[in-house]
């Protein structure tokens, strides 16, 4: 049977745990996390039933959410979404793994490439989005120019202005953008495999595609775990680069969730739906959630079966 | 015990940091910059020898060294104790605005620019944003300069009779900037005056060009309004109906179907839509296609920004459906200055309008070709000779303001992008004006409904003289 302690000793064994410097080292995130965030989150809640141009708010009702329902380009937009991350994803995660696995090697100068392939995490994704408008013109662009050279292609590819096109270039700059950061991320995970382990397993025989088989992806998975998660909420909110890109074009084709909600608020040639755009980022919300939930519950099943 | 004691005292300082940092009422320092980018009408403050504070907001970036270099001769000399403290704000300049009068943060002044600078007059006005200056404008010297009670237009800069700023300059309506090499060497000696001559013009010199010279090229920022909405204007082709109160874009059938020619005449530099415009600027400066289309402010754009120095350039008006114009041209009043209602020096943001629409800076600033004059007594006092090649874009006898069409809360893609996207063929024609149809009325509809806008009709409306009828607001 526990034994009942009074109030006074509660408190006496809490501060000697250090509980009470726990939540002071705690308080300042949670304050900044319930400004920043939360606060901003449920102010949104105000205008979901009304019209608001950023000045005058109009009650219409559940007007915002029929609409939303009827609204073919937001859900085509979301269809974009999961098909700018699926893809995204598809080739980040293992290009990066296979680099950082490839770096981890002690070979000479992995040093440098490493440097070289962080080096896209730290410019801003505007600015190498402007740049890669360059490289993908038609006209004088350098991209066409190399293929065209090279006999691979007979005249040029409009990569930003084709419907059948646009995803894929939009999907390369992504990549290139990303791809550094998660490698990084892997190269962490990776260097935490005791060195023993590998020693052990090419004693046993195994050659160098079996040892990651068997002890580099099994051993990284808490990290794969927290990485994909991260890829994959951080795939389904990109937005930034396709604004300067495309702009969500040509006609639609590259709008995605969030260049929606944008031009929503932002779009210079309507008046500001704030109300409107409050509805779709609740909805766009609501699904990277339930996809995050779910890839979760995906993850925890996936360990109890491995 | 030391441990303990040590991470206590990390955590209230990571605490103390924090709430510090939150508060943001701490130092009294600051860089100009920082200053400037925050600063508004709530701060506007006794500067350091006693002067009033003017903050002023500017989304015009290109016109900085003269209006720098007046203002400081301002702050210096002038005898009222005005400082004058400007601040260029290029994106979204009217939400940034809005953002600042919400936050307490407003500046005392702010400027227009051409297109209204993104502001919807009506919404600013019903959320007493803005200050009337109908008392003020009537001031003789200000009258004598600007023609004040001549400038005034419905939606534009007054609503309901109250004023809120006067265009002190213009840009002129679209026009079309060619390549007279190419031209000529496709054997056309005068610029055509139909689409359809454009439309062969541009066959021809993408024929001439060998896969190294283009017709035309377009952009992907905004590209119908860069002047093919000129053609439609002036064959009389406009969006909104002023004499029944509603949006009607049946009219623009012939000139999305003629446009779509451009394309499947590949006509169009390959590319050339999914570029920006100064991208497409610089082609045109280096002679990759011979059309291009916009309006005043190429003068300065082919002058100083991409300088054209390898073929002499013309300008030409824009092409009509049949070499007629039936319609007025769009010119876009600019370069005025709204006072913010929060501004608690009023007088002083009066007297610092009425600098920026004195004679002797209007005549260096529209000598040094940043706009075209609107007023005929700038247009007199100036020096044509100066501007440089804004004198090519001088005004033509068809060239007004429309009054503002109501803006609406539209669903979906706006006119512009959905006309753009019939010329380049990925809807129908029929298919996009029955859409735009729909969604503009039942927008307008709607919102006039909700009192959030009246519906504008004008019965007597003429469309050579858009801006000389009777303007009426209805509730339903």
């Amino acid at each position: 049977m526990k034994e009942k302690l009074s109030f006074a000793e509660r408190l006496k064994r809490a501060g000697s745990r250090g509980d009470f410097a726990s939540v002071l080292m705690l308080l300042p995130a949670v304050f900044l996390l319930a400004v920043i965030s939360i606060y901003p989150f449920c102010w949104l809640f105000r205008y979901i039933f009304y019209d608001y141009n950023g000045f005058t708010a109009y009650y219409i009702g559940f007007k915002n959410f029929t609409r939303m329902f009827q609204d073919a380009i937001f859900w085509r937009s979301v269809l974009h979404t999961f098909e700018y991350a699926v893809m995204k994803l598809v080739i980040i995660i293992p290009l990066s793994l296979l680099l950082a696995v490839l770096l981890n090697q002690k070979i000479k100068g992995s040093g440098i490439f490493r440097g070289i392939y962080f080096m896209p995490t730290v410019i801003s994704s505007a600015v190498y989005s402007l740049i890669f408008g360059f490289i993908f013109a038609v006209y004088n662009g350098v991209l066409n120019a190399y293929l065209q050279k090279l006999g691979m292609i007979h005249s040029p590819i409009d990569w930003l202005g084709s419907a059948s096109i646009v995803m894929i270039s939009i999907i390369i700059v992504a990549v290139w953008g990303g791809f550094g950061n998660y490698m990084i991320l892997f190269m962490s995970g990776l260097s935490s495999i005791s060195e023993e382990i590998y020693e052990s397993c090419k004693m046993d025989g195994a050659n160098g595609v079996q040892s990651f088989f068997y002890i580099t992806l099994p051993m990284l998975s808490p990290v794969l775990k927290v990485i994909l998660m991260l890829a994959i909420t951080t795939a389904l909110k990109d937005y930034e680069s396709i604004l300067v890109l495309t702009n969500g074009g040509p006609n639609s084709r590259s709008e995605v969730m969030f260049t929606y909600i944008y031009k929503l608020i932002f779009g210079s040639q309507t008046t500001p739906q704030i109300g409107y755009a409050t509805v779709l980022s609740i909805m766009a919300a609501l699904i990277i959630g339930v996809i995050t939930a779910v890839y979760m519950y995906l993850a925890r099943k996936l360990d109890d079966v491995v | 015990m030391k441990k303990r004691a040590l991470s206590f005292m990390m955590a209230g300082v990571l605490a103390a940091a924090s709430l510090t940092g939150c508060s943001g009422g701490g130092g009294t320092a600051g860089t100009t910059a920082a200053q400037n980018q925050a600063g508004g009408a709530a701060e506007s403050k006794e500067g350091t020898k006693g002067e009033t504070v003017i903050k002023v907001w500017t989304n015009d970036r290109h016109d900085s060294e003269y209006v720098d270099q007046k203002i400081s001769e301002f702050n210096e000399t002038n005898d009222k104790g005005i400082k004058i403290e400007m601040t260029v704000v290029t994106d979204d300049y009217a939400n940034m605005l809005s953002m600042a009068y919400s936050s307490g943060t407003a500046p005392d002044i702010a400027g227009i620019s051409a297109g209204q600078s993104g502001f919807d007059l009506k919404t600013f006005a019903d959320a007493k944003i803005l200050e009337p200056l109908n008392d003020r404008i009537t001031d003789a010297d200000y009258e004598k300069v600007t023609e004040a009670s001549k400038l005034q237009y419905e939606g534009i800069d007054m609503i309901d009779g109250n004023v809120y700023w006067i265009p002190t300059g213009m840009r002129s309506g679209v026009r079309m900037e060619y390549n007279k090499a190419l031209v000529e060497a496709a054997g056309v000696t005068e610029f055509p005056d139909t689409l359809d001559g454009v439309i062969d013009l541009a066959k021809k010199v993408t024929e001439n060009g060998g896969g190294k010279n283009y017709g035309v090229a377009f952009t992907s920022s905004v590209p119908f309004i860069r002047w093919i909405e000129g053609t439609c204007e002036t064959s009389g082709i406009y969006r909104y109906d002023y004499k029944n109160g509603e949006f009607n874009f049946d009219g623009y059938k012939p000139v999305i179907e003629k446009s779509n020619q451009f394309f499947k005449d590949n006509s169009v530099l390959p590319g050339s839509v999914s570029q920006g415009v100064d991208a497409m600027r610089a082609q045109f400066a280096e002679g990759a296609f011979a059309l291009w289309g916009n309006a005043s402010q190429e003068a300065g754009v082919f002058t100083d920004q991409f300088p054209v120095t390898k073929f002499d350039w013309g300008v030409s008006t824009v092409p009509t459906l049949d070499g007629e114009v039936k319609g007025a041209l769009t010119i876009q009043p600019q370069k005025g200055y709204m006072m913010l209602s929060s501004s608690k020096n009023k007088d002083a943001a009066w007297e610092v309008i009425k600098f920026f629409s004195s004679e002797d800076f209007l005549k260096g600033y529209l000598e040094g070709g940043y706009c075209l004059p609107i007023s005929g007594y700038m247009s007199n006092a100036i020096d044509s000779s100066k501007t440089g090649r804004l004198a090519d874009f001088k005004l033509q006898d068809y060239e007004s303001v429309y009054p503002a069409v109501p803006a609406v809360a539209i669903q979906g893609d706006d006119y512009i992008a959905t006309l753009w996207n019939a010329i380049l063929g990925n809807v129908s024609a029929d298919d996009a004006i029955k859409d735009l149809n729909k969604r503009y009325n039942e927008a307008l509809d709607n919102d006039v409904s909700m009192g959030k806008i009246k519906r504008l009709i004008i019965k007597d409306f003429d469309p050579m003289h858009p801006n000389a009828g009777t303007i009426e607001y209805l509730d339903k």
